[in-house]
This record gives structure tokens, sequence and C-alpha cells, in this order.
């Protein structure tokens, strides 16, 4: 029993010897001879398994590349999503340049600040204030046209109605110079209540639906020829002296990131040049000339709260009727 | 061994032999597991300590065939670690997965350090990141992978004393 175990430990012991001297005998082996052994090695073993490892490794490649792949297309994806809204804001950027560049001077760039906060609803929140030359009462306007009016004016920021607010009005008339009236909020309910109206036109004028308002100047705070809006249609009223057109604003403030903030000496000077791409701003900023100097027709003026009280005193350009007014 | 348990034997080499070269690539891991030195232990414990070498010798021939610089280090390493193997055979064969586990890094480093003396291609920080760093990483995943297999295989594998 010993000898068998013994001899088997030799037989071991011998079979050790042989495969590591076989072993340093590949190592040792000169290329010429190596070769032909690895070459027959590889043919007669290895080739189904290469193979078999190419697959694996081209199965390999694919999951690396389909984390890539998916990658880059959600990334791609994510653009494609994101790139209305950029082409949007481009958009509005370019116009706001555009816009600046044809008031020349006399206006404060700004961002506008939108807040959802209960009673913030109307205002804006602009990024300069009165060190950047802001004033109380200057026009808002953007490259669609009248955003608002500046209300309030700290050192570095200040707040501005938009023309939903309650309080907004501004002295406007039809492109062709043809009704004059106040534009202010349309207070109706849900989508209507940003609208616009435009009431105090007198009763032989009639609008046609697409017409554009522009403000007429009169009164001051605002320059004649910012675009407001478009008429819709005819309100009926209880008014009988008087009619009143409900108007698709120009500017959507919510939209509106970028304003410009018309200094007083700009208003002064007018806007006759600034909305020359806009249908008929020219036709209306003639118009407007045109009745201005006629005399003849009683234009009402901007009003920034309208009260029974001050029906009256808006005509004479009271801070809350067009105080601005140089 | 019987001719059934030979047979079972053989499959699960075959099997661990095809993972090499085809999940260990599909893996791609920088400390690869390696299968054959898996097939190798799980062969070794099962036929005589010369036997064990002689099938480590040609395990390792064949796979070096694919690195011609390095002929026969692989089969230098997988016969020693397979004779010592076969001779650990009593402790290896205990049924603990932890100690087999243990087993597995100890056969899969010692193979890696024989191996890269024996081929003579690196030498100062690389050798020793390769022994010490590399061969370790990759002993633990091949004793992870090892006990799997054993876990998995175990009916395939049962042992008969001998």
């Amino acid at each position: 029993m010993a000898r068998a175990v013994a001899s088997g430990t030799r037989a071991d012991i011998a079979l050790l010897a042989l495969s590591v001297s076989l072993s340093l005998a590949a190592l040792a082996l000169p290329a010429h001879l190596r070769d032909p052994v690895t070459s027959t090695l590889r043919r007669v073993f290895i080739a189904p398994l290469v193979a078999m490892q190419s697959d694996a490794e081209l199965a390999r490649g694919a999951i690396v590349r389909h984390d890539v792949e998916t990658s880059a297309r959600d990334s791609v994806a994510l653009r494609a999503l994101e790139v209305p809204a950029l082409e949007a804001e481009n958009d509005r950027l370019r116009r706001a340049l555009g816009l600046g560049r044809s008031l020349g001077w006399g206006f404060v760039p700004a961002e506008a600040l939108h807040s959802r906060a209960l009673g913030e609803e109307y205002t804006l929140t602009l990024t300069r204030g009165s060190r950047a030359g802001i004033r109380s009462f200057s026009p808002v306007v953007a490259p669609e046209g009248l955003v608002g009016m500046v209300e309030t004016v700290d050192p570095t920021m200040s707040l501005a109605i938009t023309w939903s607010h309650p309080d907004f009005r501004v002295s406007a008339m039809a492109a062709d110079g043809s009704a004059f009236g106040i534009v202010k909020a349309h207070l109706g309910t849900g989508p209507e209540r940003y609208l616009l109206e435009l009431s105090g036109v007198q009763m032989s004028a009639t609008l046609s639906p697409g017409t554009p308002i522009m403000s007429s100047g009169v009164g001051g705070v605002y320059p004649r020829g910012i675009p407001v809006g478009t008429v819709i249609g005819e309100v009926k009223t209880s008014e009988g002296w008087a009619r009143t057109y409900l108007v698709q604003p120009a500017v959507k403030p919510f939209d509106v990131s970028s304003i410009l903030v018309l200094e007083p000496k700009r208003v002064l000077a007018g806007m006759q040049s600034v909305w020359v791409g806009e249908d008929s701003s020219h036709r209306a900023a003639a118009a407007a000339d045109t009745v201005a100097h006629r005399g003849s027709i009683t234009i009402p003026r901007d009003t920034v709260l309208e009260t029974p009280a001050d029906t009256a005193d808006s005509a004479d350009g009271g801070p809350g009727a067009g105080g601005a007014q140089p | 061994m019987t001719m059934a348990g030979t047979i079972r034997a053989a499959v699960a080499f075959v099997i661990l032999v095809l993972l090499h070269y085809s999940l260990r690539p599909l893996l791609g891991w920088r400390a690869e597991i390696d299968f054959l030195l898996i097939a190798l232990l799980l062969a070794a414990v099962r036929v005589r300590p010369g036997t064990a070498a002689l099938i480590g010798c040609g395990l390792g021939l064949v796979a070096d065939s694919l690195t011609p610089g390095a002929f026969g280090a692989g089969a230098l390493g997988m016969s020693m670690v397979g004779f010592g193997a076969s001779w650990l055979k009593a402790a290896f064969f205990a049924d603990n997965l932890a100690l087999n586990g243990f087993f597995f890094f100890a056969g899969r480093w010692a193979f890696a350090i024989i191996y890269v003396l024996a081929e003579h291609q690196r030498r100062g920080i690389e050798l020793a990141q390769e022994i010490f760093v590399w061969a370790p990483l990759s002993g633990a995943v091949t004793a992870i992978a090892g006990v799997i297999a054993l876990a998995v295989m175990r009916p395939l594998l049962e042992t008969q004393s001998t």
C-alpha cells in the first residue's frame, strides 16, 4: 500500500516535471519553431473559441455603443425640445435689439421678471431702477408693442403694471385714424380677462375686426405710434353715446422677458419711425398727427387710475392721468 | 471517479472554457475572471496531482497560443497551480464556499505571479502593479465567479472520494 502511494507520488512528481519541462521548453523555443506550434494549436483548439470571443466582444461593443448612442439620442431629443423655446427667445431678443436700434436713444433695457403670486399677476418686476434712468410713469415697450407702464421705481429695480392691470389706461386710436378711444383691460372672466377693450369710440366710427390699434400720443404718457393690439369685434354696452371694441393685445405679458423702458425725453421726441415694419404704424402716426392738429375731435387721454372723481382731471394730466407728460 | 462523474466533470470543464471565451470578453473588465483557472482547479481536485499538472500544461499551452511572445508561461503557471491544487485537494474539498473561494483567489494569484515572472515582459513598477494590484483583483473576481460556478454546478460536480 505504502509502496503504491510512493509510486503514485513519484509518478505525480514525474508528470509535474514533465509538464514544467514542456512549459520551459515552450518558453525557450525560438520563434521559427514556436510559431508553427502556436499556429497549429490556434487552428485546432482556439479558432472556434476565438470566433466565440469575437462575437462576445462584438456584443459587448454593441452594448457599450447602445449606452453611448442612447445617451446621445436622449441629448439630441432634449436639445430638440429646447430648440423652439430657444428660437423664440432668440427671435424675441433679436427683435428687442431691432427695436433698440430703431429707438436709437432714450431708453433703458431691462429684464422683466414674472411672478405668479397672488396680486402680482398684472405686474412685472424690472431689473433696472432709478440709477439706470427709469422714472415713474415711463412706458414699457417690447418689440411687439406696448407692455405697460412703470409704476414704482427703486434705485436698482422697478415695478411696472402691464396692460392687464385694472388700473391701466392708454389713449389709443385706430391705425387709419378713424377712431379714438381709451384702451383698458377687459375685466371679463376666463380667457377674456387677457383681452383689452377700446372704449369711448364715437358712434360714427365703425372698426372692422383686424384693425390695428395703437397709442395716439394724446396725454403724453405714451408717445403715439406704439402698437397696442388689433380689433376683435364690438362689445355691446349700455352706453348709448359711444362704442366699445374688444382688442387682441399686441403683447402677451407672460411671454415678455426683455423690455425697454422709454425715458421721458424719448417720449417727447416721438416714435414716428420706430415701428416701421409694423402694419400701419406709420399710417397711425400720421393719422395721429393729423387728428391732433385738427383739434376738432374730443380725444380721450391716457389715464392710470380711472375713478369717477378723476374723470374730469384725467384731461388735465394729473399723475394718475398721464402726469408724466412734460 | 466513476465514468458518469468523469463525464459530468468534463462537461463542467467545457462549459467553463466556453465561458472564458464568451462571458469574459463580454464583461470586458480590467480585472478579468479567469474561467480557465476555475476549470483547471475544479478538474485538479478530481485527479491525481500529476494528471492535474498535465491538464494544466495542456490548457496553458492552448491558451498561450494566442500570446506567442509568452508561449509556455501560462502552461508553467497552470501546471504548478494544478499540481498544487490537486495536492491540497483535501482542504480544497471542504464543503465551505468561503474556503473554496480563498483557494480560487490564491490559485489565480499564484498563477499570475508565475506567469508574469516567466514571461519576462514586465519590469519594475509594471511588474509590481501586475502582481500586487491586478492579480489580486483578478483573483478576487475569479474567486467570486468560482464560488458561483461551484454553487450552480454543484449537482454536476458531485465528487467521488478517491
